[in-house]
C-alpha cells in the first residue's frame, strides 16, 4: 500500500470523525461471515483515498452465524454496526442503515462486493450532475457482467420487461445492489418504503418516479459472487407478488405520508440494537 | 484473473504474478499453478499481488494453504507488494502477521 493511502486508512480506522460525513456506505448483512470482512477492507481502502469524511454502516439482519462478532472485532471507529435480533429482510436492513446514516450522499452496497466499490465515483458523478437517485446497472451495453448464471439472466430479463411496461420505471436494472442517494432523497423514499424483502429496490424506484425524483442509471461491472443467496425461481414469485403489493399500497394512499418516522435515538435507529464497532 | 509464473535464478524459487480479482471463481486456477510449481520442486514462492484488486475468503484460504504447503517443504510463500485493498484485507483478517510480506 502506498504510504500516503495507508496513513489515510489508519487515520480513518482509528480517529473518530469530527465533522459530519460527506459519504455514508451502508452494507446490509445476513449471515455474511465468509464475505463481510474482505468487503469491508475493499470499501475502506478505496473510500479513504477520496479525501472526504465518510462513515461505514453494517446493518446486520439477524445473522445467526458469526457476522456480528467478526464486524464488532474489527475495531474501526468510524464503522457502525447495527444489530438486529431477528431476520427482517434486506429492505428493512437497508432502511435501518439509511436512517442511521449521516452523510450527504448515501450508497448501499451488497456484502459480496459483486459490484466493486471502485465504481463509487461513477455514480457520484451523476449525483454531482443533479440526480437524486443513481442506480448501478447490469443492463446497459457498457455494463460488464461476469459469471452470471443463465437462470439469473432469464430472471433479470423477465423482471426488466415487467417493470418497464407495467410500472414505467425508467430503470432497466432495478435489483443491482449498488445504489446511491442524496440524503434528502434517501429520507423521502425510505421513510415511505413498506416492502422489506427482495423487491424493496423496485418499490424505492417506483417511489422515486412517483415523487418526481431525478433517477439515473450507470453501467457497472458486476461479478456474480460465489455463494449468492438469490434463488431465482423463488425470488421471481415473490417479485410478482410484491409488484401487486406496491400497486395496491399506492392505490390505498399508503405512500402519501411517512411510514417510518426517522429515529432520533440510537436504539431506535438500530431497531433492536446498535453498536459502534 | 491472470496468473503468470516466472522463473527466478534460484532453482527452488518461482514467482506467481496475479492480476485482477482473486476470488472463489479464480481459486482453482491459482491452486493448479501453485501445485504445479511445488510438484516441480519449487518450495519458495513469491506471490505478487500488486495488481490484484480484491481477495475474498476463498482466495485467502488458498494463500494460507499454499503457505502451509511451502513451509512443510522447508520453504515459504511470500506475498509481494500487495495492493491497497489487499493489504487492508490482510490486516483486518490479521493474516498480515501470518505471512511474509515484502
Amino acid at each position: 500500500m502506498t504510504e500516503s493511502n495507508l496513513a489515510k486508512y489508519r487515520h480513518w480506522a482509528s480517529t473518530p470523525l469530527t465533522t459530519k460525513p460527506k459519504y455514508s456506505v451502508v452494507i446490509p448483512a445476513y449471515n455474511e461471515e465468509f464475505r463481510i470482512v474482505p468487503t469491508i477492507g475493499a470499501i475502506a481502502s478505496h473510500m479513504c483515498t477520496l479525501d472526504e469524511p465518510w462513515e461505514l454502516i453494517v446493518a446486520d439482519d439477524g445473522s445467526t452465524d458469526t457476522t456480528v462478532d467478526l464486524v464488532s472485532e474489527l475495531d474501526l471507529v468510524n464503522l457502525t454496526l447495527l444489530i438486529a435480533d431477528q431476520n427482517g429482510g434486506k429492505g428493512k436492513a437497508v432502511r435501518r442503515g439509511i436512517f442511521a446514516s449521516q452523510g450527504e450522499i448515501v450508497l448501499f452496497a451488497d456484502a459480496d462486493q459483486s459490484t466493486p466499490i471502485e465504481q463509487f465515483g461513477d455514480l457520484l458523478a451523476k449525483v454531482n450532475e443533479g440526480f437524486d437517485v443513481v442506480v448501478g446497472s447490469r443492463a446497459g451495453a457498457d455494463a460488464d457482467v461476469a459469471n452470471k448464471s443463465m437462470s439469473r439472466k432469464i430472471f433479470s430479463f423477465g423482471l426488466q420487461t415487467i417493470v418497464k411496461t407495467l410500472f414505467r420505471i425508467p430503470v432497466a436494472d432495478t435489483q443491482c445492489g449498488f445504489k446511491m442517494f442524496t440524503a434528502e432523497a434517501a429520507e423521502l423514499l425510505f421513510a415511505r418504503q413498506l416492502v422489506d424483502e427482495f423487491s424493496f429496490d423496485l418499490e424505492v424506484l417506483y417511489l422515486a418516479r412517483r415523487f418526481g425524483l431525478q433517477t439515473a442509471e450507470v453501467p457497472v461491472t458486476w461479478i456474480d459472487a460465489p455463494g449468492s443467496k438469490v434463488d431465482a425461481a423463488k425470488v421471481a414469485v415473490e417479485f410478482l407478488r410484491d409488484l401487486a403489493v406496491i400497486r395496491t399500497n399506492d392505490l390505498r394512499g399508503r405512500y402519501d405520508a411517512d411510514n417510518h418516522v426517522r429515529p432520533t435515538h440510537s436504539s431506535e435507529i438500530a431497531g433492536e440494537g446498535r453498536q459502534a464497532a | 484473473m491472470d496468473i503468470s509464473v516466472t522463473e527466478t535464478p534460484a532453482p527452488t524459487t518461482r514467482s506467481l504474478t496475479l492480476r485482477g480479482r482473486f476470488d472463489a471463481h479464480e481459486a482453482p486456477a491459482f491452486r493448479d499453478a501453485l501445485d504445479a510449481a511445488m510438484d516441480n520442486g519449487h518450495h519458495d514462492l513469491a506471490v505478487v499481488l500488486t495488481d490484484v484488486e480484491f481477495v475474498d475468503s476463498t482466495a485467502l484460504a488458498e494463500l494460507v494453504r499454499g503457505m502451509k504447503r511451502c513451509r512443510e517443504a522447508g520453504g515459504d510463500l511470500a506475498l509481494v507488494s500487495p495492493s491497497d485493498p489487499v493489504r487492508v484485507i490482510l490486516e483486518l483478517t490479521k493474516l498480515d502477521a501470518a505471512f511474509t510480506i515484502r
